[in-house]
């Protein structure tokens, strides 16, 4: 488990230095992977029945193949795009991550002090955080909707140390949401290409009336 | 089964034309009016069986579920007179709405009989709910109505004003019901006039309630929606709108000051009178400046409306002085002037739409010798002009009259010097609202209908069709029988306001009120008497072989006097417009389209316009300061999605740092 947690915030702090599409994808990936393996560990944890394999399957299927794989088939099809950041704007990305780190680790003191899995709160938090902080501060819309999936892992992963196993209706919920969230949001990212030959979203400031 | 119900459901009934099919559009009009003609019969029938033989039961009492319907005599009172605007008006509307075939009629109709349907289950719902699902029905149908020539940009931008406008006056209604209802608990009438409200809770009550009702019946600060909307409906729906709808306020607000509220506190009374009277006389000061016709109405009925709560006014504050025997005459007042109101009110309106249809204007200042054209729209429009100006064998007088001693009542009941001086001030304003009413009224139908044609729009104009003069002719009938014979109307409504106790103020002579220390009598019977004697007395005296009349040429410093040489309606007023220079503000503005020379061969274009007060003093700077304050929120919201995620995770760092810190 220690090892994952260190591996995840590795991939995180990798995600904000991240420039290219096709690079940011496969953080994304090997991202949730790491999850699913998170997912396994835990179930397996609790028991050995289907309700424990379930979580991580339903994550590499969606989150680890389907996922990906849409955004990477649609990032294949756009060409000269990367996230045009100066060196500085990555740099505080990176700060902030830092800073989540170090607040996600004083939350965690504070509100459940002596906890066994504080590290992997920690970075579930340092995930939330961070999927925000790539929306925000990214341009392209791939990287949004990467951060997007960061976020959703995030909770997704905070939720699984929580409950110890969410119902299975409610996880097939929240994975069905993911899944349309970016379907749609794929659709409308190469609806935007289609439009505005790009898919910088700050350009959508000229849709406003 | 009740006529009540029935009514209700053949009104339901005409609502189908909505869904007519689109080839029968003339069969779908005929039967909406026709449906909407019983059903206001039948209205009148039930609330007439009901009132003439007093038993202190319900008009109607149902109820289902929650809702409930149940009518008193207070209702019965505007139920007689949405009753009778119903029949009339549906009579008048067969012809009339033919001019709508092939834009939307049958939208008209079905709309027409949901409109009078909602207004009558106003009257008769017996709970908030019910009152304020239909109060809101009605706004909306009457918002559709205002907005049915949406081809006209005018007619949008009035639509909306109303629509605005009436639901401020819907959500002030729904706080005052609110206050109401939770301290008796319950949303039904009878249970509200329980309640146990005191203190600022009550006069908040008040306040909204009065706001609110005001609102709706166009009450000086709050009129802003009223002369635009008018003139914007089909000229039957704004018949229906100011001859019942702004009632249907009164109403409600009687509902409140007589049930809910009470009327004990003497500034209640009192904030009512001094808007009712300046609603008054700013009313038709506005009235005698416009040139539309139908603007001239409207302003018009927000003076009538302010008379009308002149006289609520005065009653509640008669009433707070510990003298509700007196406080009848003032009811009474309200009631009877309520309903000749609506007669007026629709014969001049249906009057502006037979204008309308016989010329396509509205601008008085383009007509001119319509008497000639159409005769009977004339002389029925006489009477309507002759009562709105209040004068003596028209109902119009005997609502103002009643008014007046209500308030000669009240200066003789005054304890203070203070009270008697707001009494003569009432006094002065209600005189002067009377002659400006008088001459708004010479100005509207003399420039309209005397003198010589000003444009070429008379001379194609006609006599108006059957249903349409039947219209007219059955409210100008209405207006002069009650005009001569007031007694039956008058103990109608003081039974209505005070129960059988006291002896009816009205007998065939006249009626009769003794409430201001001596007895007053207006009878027009013997007034009619007197004039006719001094008429043959003056016919025997003058009549000579000399008196003969020579017609001529009117002698015009030697050239031919021609039709632009007459008063122009603008003219007519400008004496006033001097007068109330300070109130009124007007912008004129002259430019020369060409100048040659400084007195000859020069062309003017001059330009007058009236800014309404209230909106540039109170309606525009709240206006700029919403979108001043607006424009703050503007700089927050800046269409990036970025930064409104940027917003989310701000408000989550602060919640996850002030939950750690706690």
């Amino acid at each position: 488990m220690d090892y994952l947690v260190v591996f995840l915030v590795l991939v995180v702090f990798l995600q904000t230095r991240v420039t290219d599409l096709k690079r940011a994808v496969i953080c994304l990936a090997s991202q949730s992977v790491i999850i699913a393996i998170a997912c396994f560990v835990l179930g397996f944890s609790h028991g050995n029945d289907i309700h424990a394999v379930m979580p991580g399957v339903l994550t590499l299927i969606v989150k680890v193949i389907f996922i990906p794989g849409a955004i990477y088939r649609l990032v294949k099809k756009l060409k000269n795009e990367r996230e045009i950041v100066s060196a500085s704007n990555v740099n505080y990305s990176t700060m902030a991550a830092a800073l989540f780190l170090v607040m996600g680790y004083a939350l965690v003191e504070r509100l459940m002090p002596g906890a066994v899995g504080r590290d992997i709160v920690a970075s579930s938090i340092l995930m939330i955080m961070t999927g925000l902080s790539l929306m925000v501060l990214r341009k392209r819309a791939i990287i949004q909707i990467c951060g997007l999936i960061t976020l959703e892992n995030g909770i997704y992963l905070l939720g699984l140390l929580m409950t110890e196993g969410l119902p299975l209706v409610v996880e097939l919920g929240v994975f069905l949401d993911v899944l349309i969230a970016v379907v749609v949001l794929v659709i409308l990212t190469s609806r935007m290409r289609l439009s505005f030959m790009t898919t910088d979203t700050s350009v959508m400031k000229k849709l406003k009336g | 089964m009740d006529f009540m119900i029935i009514s209700l459901l053949v009104y339901l009934l005409g609502t189908v034309t909505l869904i007519w099919p689109k080839k029968a559009e003339l069969g779908a009009h005929y039967f909406g009016m026709l449906c909407s003609v019983v059903a206001s019969g039948l209205v009148v029938f039930s609330t007439l069986r009901y009132l003439l033989t007093t038993d202190n039961n319900w008009l109607i009492d149902l109820a289902w579920g929650s809702y409930t319907l149940q009518a008193d005599g207070w209702s019965g009172a505007f139920l007689l007179l949405t009753g009778v605007a119903g029949v009339i008006i549906s009579l008048y509307a067969i012809d009339y709405g033919k001019g709508y075939i092939g834009s939307r009629i049958r939208a008209l109709s079905g709309l027409w009989n949901l409109f009078l349907l909602s207004i009558v289950l106003v009257l008769i719902s017996g709970d908030a709910f019910t009152f304020i699902i239909s109060w809101e029905v009605m706004a909306l149908v009457s918002f559709m109505l205002v907005y049915h020539e949406s081809e006209k940009k005018k007619t949008v931008s009035a639509a909306y004003q109303y629509m605005v406008m009436t639901h401020i006056g819907t959500a002030a209604i729904m706080v005052a019901f609110y206050l109401v209802a939770s301290t008796a608990e319950s949303f039904s009438f009878v249970d509200m006039a329980r309640n146990n409200l005191t203190g600022y809770m009550k006069d908040a009550a008040f306040l909204f309630a009065f706001a609110g009702f005001a609102l709706k019946s166009g009450l000086m600060p709050l009129h802003i929606w009223l002369p635009n909307a008018h003139p914007a409906a089909p000229s039957h729906v704004s018949a229906l709108m100011s001859g019942v709808m702004l009632k249907v306020a009164v109403y409600g607000f009687g509902r409140f000051a007589f049930q809910f509220i009470g009327m004990d506190v003497f500034w209640y009374g009192l904030l009512v009178m001094l808007l009712g009277l300046i609603s008054a006389f700013l009313g038709v000061l506005y009235a005698v400046m416009e040139v539309d016709m139908k603007r001239i109405l409207a302003y018009s009925s927000v003076e009538n409306m302010g008379i009308i709560f002149a006289a609520f006014g005065c009653g509640m504050v008669l009433y707070s002085m510990g003298m509700p025997m007196l406080s009848v005459v003032a009811f009474t007042a309200v009631l009877v002037h309520a309903v000749s109101h609506s007669f007026m009110k629709g014969l001049l309106f249906m009057s502006a739409g037979c204008v309308m249809h016989a010329t396509g204007s509205k601008n008085i200042e383009h007509m001119g010798g319509l008497a000639r054209k159409m005769p009977y729209t004339a002389l029925f429009t006489l009477i309507g002009s002759m009562a709105l100006a209040s004068m003596p064998f028209t109902s119009g007088l005997v609502g103002e009259w009643l008014t007046l001693q209500s308030y000669i009542t009240l200066a003789q009941q005054a304890g203070s010097p203070e009270m008697r001086l707001l009494v003569v001030f009432a006094f002065i304003l209600l005189g002067l609202t009377g002659a400006t009413a008088l001459g708004c009224f010479v100005r509207m139908y003399g420039i309209a209908f005397l003198g010589r044609a000003r444009t070429h729009i008379v001379e194609k104009a006609h006599e108006m069709p059957f249903f349409m003069l039947l219209g007219l002719g059955m409210e100008a009938f209405l207006i002069v029988f009650v005009g001569l014979m007031p007694d039956y109307l008058v103990n109608l409504m003081q039974r209505v306001v005070s129960g059988t106790g006291i002896a009816p103020m009205g007998n065939p002579i006249g009626i009769i009120w003794g409430g201001s220390g001596h007895y007053a009598l207006y009878s027009p019977a013997l007034i009619f008497i007197v004039f006719v004697l001094i008429g043959v007395f003056m016919v025997a005296a003058l009549y000579r072989s000399s008196t003969f009349v020579t017609k001529d040429v009117t002698w015009n410093c030697g050239t031919v006097p021609t039709s632009r040489q007459q008063y122009s309606a603008t003219g007519f007023s400008k004496p006033l417009r001097r007068a109330f220079d300070g109130i009124l503000n007007p912008k004129r503005r002259t430019t020369y389209l060409r100048k040659e020379h400084a007195y000859f061969g020069r062309k003017l274009h001059y330009e007058l316009s009236i800014p309404d007060l209230f909106n540039d003093k109170l309606y525009k700077p709240i206006q700029q300061m919403m979108i001043n304050s607006s424009s703050s929120f503007h700089k927050i919201q800046e269409g990036s999605v970025s930064i409104y995620i940027g917003y989310t995770m701000v408000a989550m760092i602060v919640v996850l740092i002030w939950g750690v810190l706690l």
